[in-house]
């Protein structure tokens, strides 16, 4: 059940109207209704793993309140590293354990070793690396005292499987959410109309950006040997758009949902083509991602406190591990290598932290400057998302060296029968209403809403992509 | 709570205001047009005559070279459509009757294509702007299971088939972009192919198929000359006995699978290229038009 799906305009529905009118007496009720509707949700992608999710909540609730209670620091300790264990052993094995058994016995043949390695037949269950970093940063919030354990089941149980963060996040934390879970919600006018607003913004950008995007994008990765300079350089483009019109756009639409139910979550994207620096772009992009691995791996590893030699292992570290988070694919991990390279000159300039606030443009040398340094950010974000796109790493490597080898920026009609610059304008017009916007979280609300409202409810009906239906991206990591 | 149940209905006021306009635009552009598809250079035309009419999938579309109707003085056109089904080629001809055409013969291409009696995906949907115009097209329609919301829900049917009737066809057809569909009397040629031609049609079972039989008793309704025939397909074909049941659930359709095999006349398997489609043309002129 996507969100884009006529089912969850179905469900959606009914759950706002039992959550409002029948189930609203206090916040055990809301949260009861909330978890039935969070674990159909989930149920509607396959059954079979709602043990997984069930299994997964009850081990870390459970193991929160024994590394609470324990006396001793060994116990304390048993209870944090079982929980770790368990978590990303069911992690590693519904990932990643094929890429390695595939990965070592690859390694083996190149030693003249021959080895057929045992492979799982098992799909990865949707929604496990995000479910999972739930229940890790409840479970190492606790063991490190920042929070109390969580002892209401029900209460814990919502915050690990919320439905609009469940399968795709954003990946939420105990001190952000359990807080508001444990009130009962009021309803709030303003914050369901910027809900709404939220949904049909990321809808549009869903449907109408990315899922586009993605047919020009498809017929020019599918066929880069046969494609010219303008042809992979838009290519790379138009992925850069379909992956941030997905991914925002899911988020847009699980923060907007949220609201309907009174609930903020955490903010995910923050308009990261706009970054003047690759450091800003990762404060700006999967910022509850980027967040998690902040706090819970760079600084535990020393962060930049330590040498200088420690601060460039951290920062590969983080990078490495991110890329890796995404897919058990290498494509992932020489995407968060590269962009730790990018990261590295300002590190090493002590200019990470240079670009916190929003861009404000002006008539002067700075301003110049700073269009500038966002579209070469761009750029650079554009070439590494070649490795994020590419099945292999030798083909974006060969895709790559034929944007330099081929010379040709010409219009070239592609194999989904459009010319390869057709869809420019339509993104160019995008990048003109979120640049207007950047201060807002859509650009919906605000003066003139019903026309704005109006504007994309019709760009979403004429525009979008239906018939060639692509799922969310996020959904398979 | 009421203010936003007022604000919930009015965004779904916009929603279907939206929809009805966005339905009226779209529909009365496709409704002036007549030079970028068969179905509406049909649907947008008056009488007009003919002594061969040919129907099908794009096994007619590209093996039946009007130009040799032509030079033997039939006046022909090539009215079969690349993925089409019986669906379409049926529904094709009833238009063609409404509009007063005067058709001597129909030729239908009338063979893989028996094995399915569901509508095109494809080609369906551009019937679909003229189903509230057309009663023939409702009526056409009218079994199909999603029915009610083509016909009822407005502006379905154009984001249900964006691909294909949705904002970039009409914005094609309102800046009367043509295409080369109608060129050569609606004759498509291929060109070769390489590599090895290959098909398996082993799943193929022919059916009573309740449009070739629609067609066959409107042409002995209208009075119109009706030859259904079977095309070449490829030599290396698994499960060519499929022609052989096709003869014997409908004796009056002539097996022409085997008039051209070689490979070299091939573009893919079904699909013969030039060359091939003027061999087979010319046999079905001479075993039809020649006295």
């Amino acid at each position: 059940m996507f969100f884009n799906s006529f089912a969850f305009a179905i469900f959606l529905p009914i759950v706002f109207v039992l959550y409002w009118f029948v189930f609203n007496k206090n916040k055990t009720t809301q949260n009861t209704l909330l978890i039935i509707a969070s674990y159909y949700f989930y149920s509607c992608w396959d059954w079979r793993f709602l043990f997984l999710l069930v299994f997964s909540t009850f081990l870390d609730y459970y193991t929160g309140i024994r590394i609470e209670k324990s006396q001793k620091e060994s116990g304390r300790k048993f209870w944090f590293w079982l929980s770790i264990g368990v978590n990303l052993g069911f992690l590693g094995m519904f990932k990643y354990y094929n890429f390695f058994a595939s990965s070592f016995a690859e390694l083996m043949q190149g030693f003249g070793l021959k080895s057929s390695p045992f492979l799982l037949d098992v799909v990865l269950p949707v929604g496990i690396s995000f479910y999972t970093f739930h229940g890790l940063s409840y479970v190492i919030d606790i063991y490190y005292k920042r929070i109390k354990a969580e002892y209401n089941f029900v209460d814990y149980s919502l915050f690990v499987s919320y439905f609009p963060l469940l399968v795709a996040g954003p990946i939420e934390r105990a001190t952000h959410l359990l807080p508001e879970i444990k009130v009962k919600r009021e309803f709030d006018l303003e914050k369901a109309k910027e809900g709404i607003y939220q949904m049909i913004w990321g809808l549009l950008k869903k449907v109408v950006i990315a899922d586009t995007c993605a047919t020009y994008a498809n017929a020019i990765f599918d066929n880069y040997h046969s494609m010219n300079s303008l042809s992979l350089i838009l290519g790379a483009v138009y992925f850069a758009f379909q992956i941030y019109g997905d991914f925002s756009g899911y988020s847009d639409m699980a923060l907007g949902m949220s609201k309907l139910f009174g609930l903020d979550l955490l903010r995910n994207f923050n308009y990261p083509y706009f970054s003047r620096d690759i450091a800003e772009f990762w404060r700006r992009w999967h910022i509850s991602l980027s967040s998690w691995f902040r706090d819970y791996l760079y600084i535990p590893l020393g962060g930049s406190k330590g040498g200088l030699w420690v601060k460039i292992r951290n920062t590969f570290i983080i990078f490495l591990v991110s890329g890796f988070w995404h897919g058990a694919n290498w494509t992932y991990v020489a995407w968060g290598g590269i962009n730790a390279l990018y990261f590295l000159p300002l590190l090493l300039r002590k200019s990470n932290r240079n670009n916190i606030d929003i861009v404000v443009l002006d008539r002067n040398w700075e301003s110049v400057k700073a269009i500038g340094n966002i579209l070469l950010t761009f750029a650079l974000s554009c070439l590494a998302w070649v490795f994020f796109r590419a099945k292999t790493i030798a083909d974006a490597v060969s895709y790559l060296k034929q944007i330099v080898t081929n010379g040709h920026f010409t219009s070239q009609y592609l194999a989904n029968e459009r010319y390869n610059y057709e869809l420019l304008i339509m993104v160019l017009l995008f990048v003109v209403v979120e640049w207007n916007n950047r201060t807002k979280e859509e650009p919906i609300s605000g003066k003139y809403q019903s026309i704005k409202l109006a504007f994309c409810l019709a760009a979403i009906m004429a525009l979008g992509t239906y018939s060639d239906y692509k799922e969310f991206i996020y959904f398979q990591f | 709570m009421k203010q936003f149940l007022g604000f919930t209905i009015k965004t779904i006021i916009i929603i279907v205001v939206l929809a009805i306009i966005l339905d009226y635009c779209y529909t009365s552009v496709y409704l002036q047009s007549n030079n970028r598809n068969k179905i509406e250079y049909v649907y947008n035309s008056k009488s007009r005559n003919y002594d061969v009419v040919i129907l099908g999938s794009s096994r007619a579309n590209n093996h039946f070279v009007t130009e040799m109707f032509e030079q033997k003085g039939l006046k022909t056109f090539n009215y079969g459509m690349s993925g089409g089904h019986l669906f379409e080629a049926d529904l094709m001809l009833k238009l063609m009757l409404e509009r007063n055409y005067k058709i001597k013969t129909v030729i239908l291409e009338a063979d893989l294509n028996l094995s399915n009696d569901k509508r095109s995906e494809t080609v369906a949907a551009k019937f679909l702007p003229y189903i509230h115009d057309s009663e023939i097209i409702k009526k056409h329609f009218l079994n199909e299971a999603d029915f009610n919301y083509l016909y009822y829900l407005p502006f379905y049917r154009y984001v249900n088939f964006d691909g294909l009737i949705g904002f970039r066809e009409f914005y094609k057809t309102l800046s009367r972009q043509p295409t080369n569909v109608l060129d050569k009397g609606g004759y498509h040629a291929l060109g070769n192919k390489k590599g090895n031609m290959k098909n398996n049609i082993r799943a193929l079972k022919p059916l009573k198929n309740k449009y070739y039989e629609e067609i066959k008793s409107i042409c002995v309704a209208n009075k119109i000359n009706f030859i259904a025939v079977m095309t070449p397909m490829c030599e290396n074909t698994k499960g060519i006995d499929y022609f052989d049941k096709v003869k014997k659930a409908y004796p009056e359709i002539h097996n022409y699978e085997n008039v051209v095999v070689e490979d070299k006349f091939f573009s893919s398997c079904g699909h013969m290229n030039n060359a091939g489609a003027r061999i087979f043309t010319a046999r079905i002129i001479n075993d039809f038009f020649t006295e």
